[in-house]
């Protein structure tokens, strides 16, 4: 009984006492803030770099901009993401004065953009030739034959890893609080400070992230169903 | 209709087309044959530019192609293609399928197009198949498909690269009746192929092709009986 108590005493003076919970709640705001938009900001990069680099390579005249796409690739695989973040949040903040979620936002994005691009290019290529061929053989041009036909298949093809991309996205998150950012985990953080236990609030945080993911990964499996219509038979 | 100079295609050292100097009329239906790697594929693969010719020049209605300014994509819409391995599109519709092309690049309106598919699709007797998904369908059906969704482009020319080979046999029939039906619309028509019968048939032109050129040709009638070239007749031992 006494143990019990103990987690209730644990979980009210994390929670409740002194409206704690609002703390957990703005900090769940800018995780979601942050996620939303870093994943939609990284899928267009990477869908962008993945499909402007299939068109440029090794076509005369405009095969660098392939190369840069590459560079792009090797730069931010390269490099640990909390260095970029904190770098970025440097540049952003000392010449433009904006605000940390701005660049929590863009670093993340554009960390995720790269490793779209690579798995973007994997679904490309994944698709049969003769499916460009035929596109093409009907008087479509490169780009309509990419967007049409070759895209919508790669798309279906690399979900999951699309999906495993975004879930490790919004878990990379949590180092926002580098840049004075009070997300979850920052929030929690903070609560742990006040109440001298930092267990509890981490847990919190910890529960709170594996319920986002259960969410992705529902919204992924749904995605995957509706995407797979053509293939029942 | 489609003139063909000096025709050269190689791939890094590989010499596949050794100059081939060609004219296909309009309305005649040119049956290639030969063995595999003689170079028809690649040959028929370059009169739409699925390959892109070494040297050589190829003329389609009066207008180069191979020409560095040449708009390959509006050349393309009268040159309909079909496949071995049919390359529908999986992931629409087989009305879809056909519709796709003529709608997306302002030639049809959607209803237009929806229309056209459908009388096609009656045509060759898969109307009840306008919302399946091509991986439902069997191989011939898949084919028919395929002949369908270029003739949606209304072409003046259809290029068959071996429609047949990738088939079970029991369907091959099938797919050469829609083509002979093709022909005796008028249609102008070149096809790679391995079938004998559908060349001596419907050919108006037999090619034989070895080593990258087209070593000898004729009507169907005479080229059937009496082959001159000793690897013609080699090859025909073969097959026949």
């Amino acid at each position: 009984m006494d143990f019990f108590l103990g987690i209730w005493d644990a979980i009210d003076k994390a929670l409740i006492r002194e409206n704690r919970y609002e703390f957990y709640l703005s900090g769940i705001g800018n995780t979601l803030l942050i996620s939303l938009f870093a994943v939609i900001l990284g899928f267009l990069i990477g869908a962008f770099v993945a499909v402007v680099k299939q068109l440029c390579a090794g076509r005369r005249g405009i095969g660098w901009i392939a190369k840069i796409c590459d560079l792009y690739v090797f730069v931010i695989r390269g490099t640990p993401v909390l260095v970029q973040l904190l770098l970025i949040n440097a540049v952003l903040f000392n010449y433009r004065g904006a605000n940390a979620i701005v660049a929590a936002v863009l670093c993340f994005g554009i960390n995720s953009g790269a490793y779209v691009a690579e798995i973007v290019r994997a679904g490309i290529e994944s698709i049969d030739k003769g499916q460009t061929e035929a596109g093409r053989s009907l008087g479509l041009g490169a780009g309509q034959t990419m967007w049409l036909i070759v895209l919508p298949q790669a798309i279906k093809n690399i979900l999951p890893a699309l999906g495993n991309e975004f879930i490790v996205l919004v878990k990379e998150t949590s180092i926002a609080g580098y840049i004075a950012v009070t997300d979850i985990t920052k929030a929690a953080q903070y609560v742990g400070s006040k109440t001298y236990d930092l267990i509890t609030p981490l847990l919190i945080a910890a529960a709170f992230y594996l319920i986002l993911v259960f969410v992705l990964t529902k919204l992924q499996k749904l995605l995957e169903r509706r995407l797979g219509k053509s293939d029942r038979r | 209709m489609i003139d063909v100079k000096d025709l050269c295609k190689s791939f890094d050292n590989l010499h596949v087309l050794n100059g081939i100097n060609e004219h296909i009329y309009k309305g005649e239906k040119v049956v290639i044959i030969g063995p595999s790697g003689s170079g028809k594929s690649t040959f028929l693969r370059c009169l739409n530019l699925m390959e892109k010719p070494t040297s050589g020049s190829i003329c389609v209605e009066g207008e180069y192609i191979t020409d560095r300014k040449a708009n390959v994509n509006l050349i393309r819409r009268k040159m309909g293609m079909v496949f071995q391995h049919f390359n529908l599109f999986p992931h629409l519709t087989i009305k879809k399928n056909i519709t796709l092309a003529p709608v997306k690049l302002g030639l049809m309106t959607k209803e237009e197009a929806d229309a056209e598919a459908m009388r096609l699709l009656e045509r060759v007797g898969l109307a009840d198949k306008a919302d399946a998904y091509p991986p439902q369908l069997s191989g011939g059906q898949k084919q028919r498909i395929a002949i369908v969704r270029a003739l949606a482009m209304k072409p003046d020319v259809m290029l068959f690269d071996e429609p047949t080979s990738a088939l079970d046999p029991e369907m091959v029939g099938e797919v050469l009746d829609l083509m002979k039906q093709l022909a005796d619309d008028g249609m102008t028509m070149v096809v790679v192929t391995h079938e004998m019968g559908f060349a001596r048939e419907v050919a108006s032109r037999v090619m034989f092709m070895s080593d990258g050129q087209i070593v000898e040709q004729g009507p169907p009638d005479e080229f059937f009986a009496n082959p001159k070239n000793p690897r013609l007749k080699d090859f025909l031992s073969k097959v026949l």
